[in-house]
């Protein structure tokens, strides 16, 4: 299905909701109607009290929550608070004391909690109107009407979806889908180290951090740009090489004659299986300048100097790019070697008996068919490489670090900018701007491979 | 007796003798004066000069496993059979390994020796040593050959010691007696157990047993939260029709994408806002939010399972919960060992997520975020040896259980398409 169809749907199921308002308060009588102002009315009116006591129940909380909670910072949410941190002088103590301010962040996150709420509040009127409405239409037919029991067995069956999705869909929502609202917000911002709740408020500032990433400061600007295209050079390089070689290690384990083909992959799976911050951190302290990798390239007289694997800028770069063909060509040969087993065996037999080499029948069987399998793997690999956070920041914590860049180091990919930018600098709007900006980067290119792969449309076909 | 024979590639096994024979004699290049070459920078280098005073050790093997190989290649040359060039092979190995030690300890010998004007470097060998590698390397390929045995052998072990060698040199330095992060050696000096046992005796400063019970803790009930939930999502979004799926589908699909650490600070402050920051509870559900999101895979194989045995068992009268609970659930054994270990195995690995929401909460602290402040500018001298043990400690349970695991991993990403 194109996006367009899509859209048009989404607009068409939209004018259904409000058409089916409309009808429902049309046809509606009384108590139907009145359930459009007090929630669970018609089904109180028509027998279901449990039923209406709970649409109730819900709406008196939450206009009980709207006054007491929703309504203190959803007023502020235009100026993110006006009222700073102030020093009263009193009078018993005779000392100044400081008055809290407005928490502009405690604003902000209260404000989309409460719109989430808003929305939670709203799905359910729908459906204590709908309930009204149906009761409204049984009881005209002269049937039985549904009693709670009735309702609960049908929670565990016909609405078995709803029982089975409000706890994991509450916690996706406290935990991922409140948090990203509320930091998407914040790349609107100026919430950075000089604006910190509480004592300092921010406010909106509307485009500016993207302005600013963009080109209107130079420095900004040009640690993004530099990042940016060291973020696709790394992800680029690194997602081909492993893949590439973890393939050919693939093919080396799956040749016919190899014996303990399930000890050799255990032996590479190891290697993913150890932590990667215990992996990785090893890493790190083995290639120091100071480390035992150039400890022994001295004593076997290879070298005379250290080689600045981790310090200096181009070593650093081809450094992290081999460690992470450490780190990810068992993955990938994990992944390869199953549907390497996939590939039909006719191909390769008659390509033998036509005499084929085989590094002919590598390049002109087994490519072709890995990569038409494989091209979401490698689209949600690129993906991958573009938030790999661990082999950088645990390797070189995006060191060596410069001075013409802005809170970051050569080998700093954006996802470690951003984490920096976070956790060490609290330049959070700078931060949220990054990270929007790698968002549209990743999911479009998997909006890509979604539609390219076609799972989509298949999914109904394996059942 | 004739089918061995047969096995064997003759025209292959011809050329070992020569190859068998040309070994020593690369060794004896060294002792050859070309007359161009004489009086360079150093008046004996190379092969011969490992032979000089205690040297005379380091060229020992080198000389035991050419001579093997010459002893195979002469009996292979009277009469070539399975088992002498199975012995060819060996000869080989052997030969590389000890070229390979040679080289290794070159630098040494040669500094012992005191014979040097200059410090001596790994380049200064001479060409018959290169060419005692090359040839034996060469006569390893050919004598696998012969045996119709695949080559790619030499590749695998080559990667699965470069593979293995960090691991190892972990393992080894958590058995090292003396401190230091950076020593200028490979092998220990001394070897100890205290490393492991002091981690759980001196608890001051890096309280380890704590953190591992910790971890233990939230690993546990995370695991049995998660996989509950995730195994909730991917039925429902597996099994049922209802208006709203596809919608929630895409927007979970969405919500994953942006970078999660981007909404830790967001994360932290909700959970200082109920009262949770800095807590262990807050650890869970953090992870446990974390982890739903990752339901394709069981659901992918959920969607393998057969309609009919759903649509058979609804005839019979079953509700959608009781299919859930008497059909999914026990025809889906492997896919919630694979959730429940998945889910287990995150709190152990995390320690972003765990650095942003402790802080400073040493007594809340997972082993993973406790081994990384080990590793800090002001403690590496004093605990790197212990950093390496509790490493030790945390992978072994993790590599053990990520071994049962894996070939999910391919599933995985083919769609459930693959059946191993």
């Amino acid at each position: 299905m194109s996006s367009m169809a899509v859209a048009k749907k989404r607009r068409k199921e939209k004018r259904s909701i409000l058409k089916e308002l409309y009808q429902t308060f049309r046809d509606g009588d009384a108590a139907t109607r009145l359930s459009f102002l007090v929630m669970g009315f018609g089904c109180l009116r028509r027998g279901q009290i449990m039923k209406g006591l709970l649409y109730l129940a819900a709406q008196v909380l939450f206009i009980w929550f709207a006054f007491s909670f929703a309504w203190q910072h959803l007023s502020k949410i235009g100026t993110l608070g006006n009222v700073g941190m102030q020093r009263v002088w009193n009078e018993e103590l005779q000392i100044y004391l400081r008055t809290p301010g407005d928490n502009s962040m405690l604003i902000l996150l209260f404000s989309v909690l409460s719109i989430l709420l808003f929305i939670g509040i709203v799905v359910l009127w729908r459906a204590s109107i709908r309930s009204a409405y149906k009761a409204q239409n049984l009881a005209q037919a002269g049937q039985k009407l549904p009693s709670i029991s009735d309702d609960l067995k049908a929670l565990l069956n016909e609405r078995f979806h709803m029982t089975m999705m409000t706890l994991p869909s509450l916690m996706v929502i406290a935990f991922t889908v409140l948090p990203t609202v509320f930091m998407v917000l914040i790349a609107f911002t100026n919430f950075d180290a000089d604006h910190q709740p509480p004592g300092n408020m921010f406010t909106w500032v509307g485009l500016q951090n993207f302005s600013n990433l963009f080109g209107a400061s130079a420095l900004v600007s040009g640690t993004f740009s530099r990042i940016l295209g060291w973020t696709m050079i790394w992800a680029v390089v690194a997602t081909f090489t492993n893949y590439l070689f973890g393939m050919l290690l693939a093919i080396f384990i799956n040749n016919r004659g190899i014996k303990l083909k399930s000890m050799w992959r255990t032996i590479f799976v190891i290697t993913i299986a150890v932590p990667q911050f215990v992996s990785l951190m090893l890493m790190s302290q083995i290639l120091h300048d100071l480390g035992p990798l150039n400890a022994l390239l001295k004593q076997f007289g290879f070298i005379e100097r250290s080689i600045p694997f981790l310090t200096d800028a181009t070593s650093a770069r081809i450094t992290v790019l081999v460690v992470n063909l450490w780190v990810g060509i068992p993955y990938s040969m994990l992944i390869t070697s199953g549907i390497l087993m996939n590939i039909p065996k006719d191909l390769y037999e008659s390509a033998s008996i036509d005499g084929a080499s085989p590094a002919r029948m590598f390049f002109s069987i087994t490519m072709p068919y890995m990569i038409f399998v494989t091209t979401p793997y490698l689209i949600t690999a690129f993906v991958g490489n573009i938030n790999n956070f661990n082999v950088i920041y645990l390797l070189t914590r995006g060191g060596p670090l410069v001075t013409d860049y802005y809170q970051a180091g050569k080998t700093d990919l954006l996802v470690t900018w951003l984490y920096k930018l976070t956790v060490e600098r609290q330049n959070y709007s700078l931060a949220s701007t990054i990270g929007i900006f790698v968002f549209v980067v990743s999911a479009g290119l998997s909006l890509i491979v979604y539609n390219a792969s076609g799972s989509s449309r298949r999914e109904e076909e394996f059942q | 007796m004739k089918q061995t024979t047969k096995s064997l590639r003759m025209d292959m096994a011809r050329f070992l003798p020569l190859f068998a024979a040309l070994l020593p004699l690369t060794l004896l290049l060294g002792w050859l004066r070309v007359p161009g070459l004489e009086g360079a920078t150093f008046q004996r280098s190379g092969i011969n000069l490992l032979l000089f005073d205690q040297g005379i050790l380091h060229l020992l093997p080198l000389a035991i496993a050419a001579g093997l190989a010459l002893a195979f290649g002469l009996a292979c040359a009277a009469k070539a059979s399975r088992p002498l060039v199975f012995g060819m092979v060996a000869a080989f190995s052997a030969a590389i390994i000890c070229g390979i030690y040679a080289l290794l300890s070159a630098k040494e010998t040669a500094d012992a020796s005191l014979l040097l004007p200059a410090p001596f470097m790994v380049k200064n060998l001479q060409l018959g040593f290169w060419l005692f590698l090359l040839v034996a390397v060469l006569g390893l390929i050919l004598s696998l050959r012969a045996l119709k045995q695949p080559t790619t052998y030499i590749v695998l072990t080559t990667m699965a010691m470069v593979w293995l060698l960090p691991i190892i040199w972990l393992v080894i330095t958590s058995f090292r007696a003396e401190p230091g992060a950076y020593t200028t050696y490979v092998i220990p000096k001394g070897w100890t157990t205290s490393n492991y046992t002091r981690l759980f005796t001196e608890t001051s400063q890096f309280d380890f047993p704590s953190w591992y019970r910790n971890t233990l803790f939230v690993a546990v009930i995370t695991c049995a939260l998660t996989t509950m939930m995730v195994l909730m999502i991917s039925y429902t979004f597996s099994r049922l029709r209802f208006p709203s799926r596809k919608a929630l589908m895409n927007t979970g699909l969405i919500i994953a994408m942006f970078p999660g650490f981007m909404s830790m600070i967001a994360v932290y402050h909700i959970l200082k806002a109920i009262g949770l920051a800095k807590s262990l509870v807050s650890l869970i559900l953090v992870y446990t939010g974390g982890g739903i999101l990752n339901y394709t895979i069981a659901k992918g194989f959920f969607d393998t399972i057969p309609k009919s045995l759903d649509e058979a068992a609804t005839i019979d009268g079953a509700s959608k919960n009781m299919v859930f609970w008497r059909i999914i659930l026990p025809s889906s054994k492997p896919i919630v060992v694979f959730t429940a270990i998945t889910a287990f195995i995150a709190p152990w690995v995390d320690f972003i997520f765990v650095s942003v929401i402790m802080k400073d909460e040493y007594a809340n602290y997972t082993v993973a975020l406790g081994l990384f402040r080990m590793l800090e500018r002001e403690h590496i001298y004093e605990y790197f040896t212990r950093f390496c043990a509790g490493a030790v400690l945390v992978a072994i349970p993790i590599t053990l259980l990520f071994i049962r695991i894996q070939k999910f991993y391919v599933e995985g990403v083919t769609g459930g398409a693959v059946k191993g």
